[in-house]
């Protein structure tokens, strides 16, 4: 009922609070203490979606290619990323509004179901692939898949029951900057400091050239930076976080520190696996800890550790985040709580909706003989198909000047933004068109 | 943009003591109970093929996704 202040207003104008009277100080540090405060959704959308599937994916990478195009490809498809998340920001800032709540008021109720179609069953086979991470990065601790899995869980429930959107954000933002952990596993693999520079400016060599195996891994990666729940998530957190048109600046800067941060993740797990092309080693059946064992000759046994807590942490980053963009968007849909800063009796049906999509997710994982490794490659494959729609509906939403005003897209950011569109496209077409014609291009 | 003020109603029935603090550090349309909802957009015809070609182009791609699993199973098994 309009005019009352529920316990979810009095959290966010706390917060909120805290953000004015900095801003209306002049102590020694503002700045950073201002970043510190604003920074959270850019950095735990980017980080979160360097997840299980992403993290085995650049392993795959690493193993299959070594050193060469795909690090500047990794830049690339983050670039992307940053291009489409930070039109998430400005959405969120101007309207106020959830991405899938927007969606239903402006297109209606036909394609809104579209949209949540492709974001729910998408992030059920994300969170799957979670949740094989999880499985596998502790399975190389000897930790049996059903505690590994039930453990993870109770994390994902324990960190939500905080009932507090900036508890729940620092939390994860603590456990996704152990997303890092992959750079001190790329520098005990030794890369060849001047082969990686020369990879940046050649965009090579591609060993073996371009084949099918090399377009699953393209599309893999694309995949790995740019999905439809990370949308639905970034402006939905911009959102429970009281974000305004006075903090877009903030959230840009946010959002590019999470792709830099995300993209040295990347770009260290492809370097650590390298050697594992070096050395000839098929890592085509490999899940986590298989990369972890494999990688011990070469990065020793501390690397191989880091590695698995890495797979882990990858895992269960983005089981929090993947499960918190479905409880908003069914929350903006349903026209029921939305936010984490719920209290349990007003928001049960949010949470349950969260800890649902994690428990239900984690049930599948303990499935036996399922091929988990073209499980998690094919994940990356799927997100990178449903992108397309996705990224209309958000390029639809951010030129709409009767909600945005002047902080609609100017010319360069629809430049970019369509840019991303024919690209992802391009790539799904070029998948397709040799999937239906494997011997186009050699095995 | 639509502004808050001609989205939405100010908060008018605050208390007093938690209204003053409340209303300061937030926005109107902030207001978890204060929303307005925006109307709907009139999507151009073009719009509306390009959506749908989209869908179209999901539908495929799926089912080759759906093709390229089954023959996977059946390797594995």
């Amino acid at each position: 009922m309009p005019g009352e202040v529920t316990a979810e207003d009095i959290k966010r104008a706390g917060d909120r609070r805290r953000i004015r009277v900095l801003r209306a100080g002049n102590g020694r540090g503002r700045s950073l203490k201002l970043l510190w405060l604003l920074i959270g959704p850019g950095i735990l959308v980017m980080l979160g979606e360097n997840d299980g599937p992403s993290m085995i994916s650049y392993a795959q990478t690493g193993a299959s290619y070594g050193v060469g195009f795909f690090l500047p490809f990794i830049v690339l498809t983050f670039a992307m990323a940053f291009v489409v998340q930070e039109m998430t920001v400005r959405l969120g800032a101007a309207t106020k509004r959830g991405h899938a709540e927007l969606i239903y008021a402006r297109f209606g109720r036909f394609w809104g179901f579209f949209a949540m179609a492709d974001l729910i069953f998408g992030n059920l086979l994300t969170l799957v692939t979670e949740f094989i991470a999880v499985r596998a990065g502790l399975g190389f601790f000897g930790v049996p898949p059903g505690i590994a899995v039930l453990g993870a869980l109770l994390v994902v429930v324990g960190v939500v029951l905080t009932r507090r959107y900036w508890t729940w954000e620092r939390i994860t933002l603590g456990f996704a900057i152990f997303n890092l952990i992959f750079v001190p596993v790329a520098v005990l693999a030794h890369p060849v400091s001047s082969q990686v520079v020369r990879s940046f400016f050649t965009w090579g060599p591609l060993p073996g050239g371009v084949t099918a195996g090399f377009i699953l891994l393209v599309m893999s990666n694309i995949g790995a930076t740019v999905t439809p729940w990370m949308l639905f998530f970034q402006q939905s957190a911009v959102v429970d976080k009281g974000l305004t048109t006075a903090d877009i600046r903030h959230g840009r800067i946010d959002t590019a520190l999470g792709a830099v941060l995300a993209a040295t993740a990347a770009i260290a797990t492809v370097l650590a696996t390298a050697p594992l092309f070096a050395h000839h080693v098929d890592a085509s059946n490999f899940e986590g800890a298989g990369f972890a064992q494999a990688l011990a000759p070469y990065v020793g046994k501390v690397g191989a550790t880091l590695f698995a807590i890495g797979i882990f942490e990858a895992g269960l980053v983005a089981a929090i985040t993947i499960s918190a963009s479905s409880a908003y968007a069914f929350g903006e849909v349903a026209g029921g709580a939305r936010s984490l800063n719920s209290p349990l009796r007003e928001g049960r049906l949010f949470y349950a909706v969260l800890i649902a999509a994690a428990a239900i997710a984690a049930a599948l994982v303990l499935i036996p003989h399922a091929p988990l490794v073209f499980i998690v490659l094919i994940v990356n494959v799927i997100a990178v198909l449903a992108m397309p729609p996705a990224i209309v509906f958000l390029l639809l939403l951010v030129n709409d000047r009767e909600i945005m005003g002047e902080h609609a897209n100017g010319p360069m950011a629809n430049f970019c933004g369509i840019s991303v569109t024919i690209l992802l496209v391009a790539a799904g077409l070029i998948y397709g068109i040799t999937t239906i014609f494997p011997h186009l291009l050699p095995a | 943009m639509t502004t808050s003020k001609e989205t939405s109603q100010p908060p008018a029935e605050l208390p007093k003591p938690a209204a003053n603090w409340v209303r300061e550090a937030l926005e109107p349309d902030q207001f978890s109970a204060a929303k307005q909802p925006f109307g709907r957009q009139t999507l151009s015809r073009r719009t509306i093929i390009l959506l749908w070609g989209l869908r179209v182009y999901v539908v495929l791609m799926g089912l080759l996704v759906a093709l390229q699993t089954w023959n996977a199973f059946h390797v594995v098994r």
